[in-house]
């Protein structure tokens, strides 16, 4: 049986790609709009489309339960924007963020915003494990900021700068790179978190 | 370090890739999913598709191709070429395009770009420029360059920055076909201006001319047709050349 995931619809952009390159790394996706069925999830995706506050529009009347359910252990995903929901809050818009990982989203310090293109993932972590290039593609101008160190587990840097660009707490996974949009580097890491979630279920 | 970004560009004409193409080992060469995936294959760090028909149908056709290519290509594909308004935007968007270009609707209704903005992210909003050399200043020019508009290039690139553009495509209506290089004085003055990252388009005839636009300028990404299309050279050959010079590429 592929493992079935569950891609959140925020109802603001294009999912084409994130399901493809899912099903394409052989798993089963669901896409919902309605965000209760979270509940009976195995494996949550939250792709990274749209802004912080149209994104959290639909997931706010959830974000007990969203947190109750990545604390049990369900392996989730988050990329972008989806990522960055994770946090508290965020500097691009008023609404509060889900509040699984511990901190806030800030504006980046840069000359040039967005940061946008392919940029070098510098971690350990075993999601990376046969990944030789470690080149992924960007586009954004707010990084999450944990108060927890122990939740960054891969930087980026930028204009002279590092930032978090990858985030592990429990099972679920934070990305600030687009795995959908990274050619073959970002397939194989799609295909490692696949086969980390099916050890995790 | 962000890599400096290499982007063919596939001309297209009611369906068809309109430079000639020569892929080995690609039967159908003017099939645009098929070259673009070859583009990816190669290493190309972004695909861009122009439609430069003028009909309706050849709208939906343009339509169907990107959400064709989207099914497979794993890389960003953005798309412009008669993008009149946020609904023309959506639709390119819902194909499958990760980002859209306006170019003459820009000039003409400034808004549409905050709309898009608003609407989709500032990451899908590529405004698109055409300049050229008029007495001591690059003047804005549209509808494929054909229509000078008396708005100074350099200024316009800060408002629609200003107006919430995410990436400017800046093409060279002097440079443009020639195949003599980039327009390197133009490219550095918009480059220079804003704070969002600028691609650099037309001229380009050989590796070079990339590896002279990203040292002579703050160019984000180098657009380029017709030296990938003749097979001229690979983008990976194009990146070895980079990486030679200190260039950071992918």
């Amino acid at each position: 049986m592929p493992l079935k995931i569950t891609v959140t619809d925020y109802g603001v952009g294009n999912l084409y790609s994130i399901c493809r390159s899912l099903e394409r790394c052989g798993a089963e996706v669901e896409v919902i709009s309605d965000m209760s069925k979270l509940r009976d999830a195995e494996c949550i995706v939250f792709p990274g489309v749209g802004a912080f506050d149209r994104t959290m529009r639909k997931l706010l009347p959830y974000r007990d339960e969203i947190v109750s359910k990545l604390e049990s252990g369900t392996p989730a995903l988050g990329i972008c924007i989806g990522m960055q929901i994770l946090f508290e809050g965020s500097e691009e818009g008023s609404n509060p963020g889900i509040g699984y990982y511990p901190g806030r989203v800030r504006m980046m310090q840069a000359k040039v915003l967005p940061h946008m293109g392919w940029n070098e993932v510098v971690t350990e972590d075993p999601l990376f494990d046969g990944v030789d290039d470690r080149m992924f593609y960007f586009v954004h101008s707010y990084c999450g900021c944990p108060d927890d160190p122990g939740v960054c587990i891969g930087k980026t840097e930028y204009d002279g700068r590092e930032f978090a660009s990858f985030f592990r707490k429990g099972n679920v996974y934070g990305t600030q790179f687009h795995p959908e949009k990274s050619s073959a580097t970002g397939k194989k890491v799609l295909q490692n978190f696949i086969s980390f979630a099916e050890g995790q279920i | 370090m962000l890599a400096k970004r290499i982007i063919p560009c596939l001309d297209m004409k009611n369906g068809r890739v309109v430079k000639g193409i020569n892929f080995k080992g690609l039967r159908d060469v003017g099939d645009p999913p098929q070259l673009a995936m070859e583009y990816e294959r190669q290493g190309a760090d972004e695909i861009t598709f122009l439609d430069i028909s003028a009909s309706l149908e050849a709208r939906q056709t343009m339509l169907d191709i990107v959400s064709e290519t989207a099914k497979n290509l794993t890389i960003p594909l953005a798309v412009g070429g008669g993008i009149k308004n946020a609904q023309d935007m959506r639709d390119a968007l819902n194909s499958g395009a990760d980002k859209v270009s306006v170019n003459s609707a820009a000039v003409k209704s400034p808004e549409i770009i905050t709309e898009c903005a608003k609407d989709f992210g500032k990451q899908c909003v590529i405004v698109a420029i055409d300049g050229k050399r008029v007495d001591d200043h690059w003047e804005v020019f549209t509808h494929g360059g054909t229509r000078p508009t008396g708005i100074d290039a350099v200024k316009w690139a800060q408002k629609v920055q200003d107006l919430g553009a995410g990436e400017i495509l800046l093409t060279s209506m002097d440079a443009d076909g020639v195949k003599t290089g980039y327009d390197i004085p133009l490219t550095a003055a918009v480059a220079d201006a804003v704070d969002i990252p600028v691609i650099a388009s037309g001229g380009c005839g050989c590796k070079e001319h990339i590896a002279d636009v990203f040292l002579q300028t703050r160019a984000s990404a180098a657009l380029a047709a017709s030296i990938f299309h003749y097979n001229e050279c690979t983008v990976s050959e194009v990146k070895e050349f980079l990486k030679d010079r200190g260039i950071v590429v992918r």
